[in-house]
């Protein structure tokens, strides 16, 4: 009778231990999320283009990391997350690439693209004056254009480098490619960016 | 020594490219940062469920419906119009189709399902 009763508080502790266990992975999972979120957002809206999409990719990564590598090492979870994240984003634009040519076999041309207004998505910066803000703005809204006018794979070395701060091996994780490709990419990606937006910004 | 002068203009850029983003990610709007709050919540809800993100589950069959219905009926109204693409959008397409898959389509059941039907209906026409 006591043996089985000691098997029963054994198997009510390891419940007990396991509970905990995973109300910690979830907490430390939401200060993760918490923590990238906005950054993830703006990266995936300048990859995309329009902020319900950015909304939605960047949940369905969350969940997608919750459900699939919750259990790896805390430290995985940024070159995760954000892994899946450039996922959605480039199957965002295959699905765009197929409604493009849904859209011409029924003889319209048109793009969500065009509709999308950068000067009316771009966040105004807090407590500057109107000046500053227009300044501030202009010059996001040239480097927003820029780099969404870069190819996809300097798209995201630049963005993951230089707005996330992931260091090159990381980047290499995120983008499924080795870490040579990821200098390569992001060095174009510069040069490129240099050309494009003038003498104001060397 | 234009190298390094290179580099230090790279490093230039990507400094007050990080700077003008940093601010950008600081001005979001309260709407946007309470919506990114809720979806978080959502999101975390989903996982330990473990099942369907209920904003695509509750569509899969209404759109699949709809994109069948779409094809079928276009098909039995009109001949196509061919309408040459534009050099970038094709480059643009090329570029995304040449990239290596990460099967994160497969998921998206629906998606295929849609493209069989329209082959399908394509080897029927011709």
């Amino acid at each position: 009778m006591n043996a089985i009763a000691g098997e029963y508080a054994v198997s009510c502790t390891r419940g007990h231990t396991t509970g905990v266990r995973t109300l910690q992975r979830e907490q430390e999972l939401n200060r993760f999320f918490a923590e990238v979120e906005r950054r993830a957002l703006r990266i995936a809206e300048i990859g995309v283009r329009n902020r319900e999409d950015a909304l939605d990719l960047v949940q369905d990564a969350m969940i997608k990391l919750a459900q699939k590598y919750a259990g790896k090492p805390s430290d995985e979870w940024a070159p995760l997350f954000y892994r899946i994240l450039q996922n959605g984003v480039r199957d965002h634009h295959r699905r765009q690439a197929v409604r493009r040519r849904v859209m011409v076999w029924f003889g319209k041309g048109g793009s969500d693209q065009d509709d999308y207004d950068i000067v009316q998505a771009a966040p105004d910066p807090k407590g500057r004056t109107p000046h500053e803000q227009l300044e501030t703005g202009e010059a996001m809204v040239d480097l927003e254009a820029a780099i969404a006018a870069l190819p996809t794979r300097q798209r995201e070395a630049f963005m993951l480098r230089t707005f996330e701060g992931l260091d090159v091996r990381d980047t290499a994780t995120a983008m499924g490619v080795t870490q040579g490709s990821v200098k390569t990419h992001y060095s174009r990606a510069v040069h490129a960016l240099r050309d494009a937006l003038g003498e104001h910004w060397k | 020594m234009n190298e390094q002068r290179d580099n230090v203009t790279d490093d230039r850029l990507a400094a007050k490219a990080k700077t003008l983003f940093d601010e950008s990610v600081d001005g979001l709007d309260a709407a946007t940062v309470s919506r990114l709050n809720r979806n978080r919540h959502e999101a975390l809800e989903a996982a330990a469920r473990g099942g369907l993100n209920v904003r695509w589950a509750q569509w899969v069959p209404a759109t699949g419906v709809l994109a069948a219905a779409a094809v079928v009926a276009v098909l039995w109204g009109r001949e196509p119009t061919v309408v040459p693409m534009t050099a970038p959008a094709a480059a643009s397409d090329l570029e995304i189709i040449l990239e290596v898959d990460d099967f994160e389509m497969l998921e998206e059941l629906e998606f295929y399902s849609w493209i069989e039907l329209e082959e399908e209906t394509e080897s029927h026409v011709g």
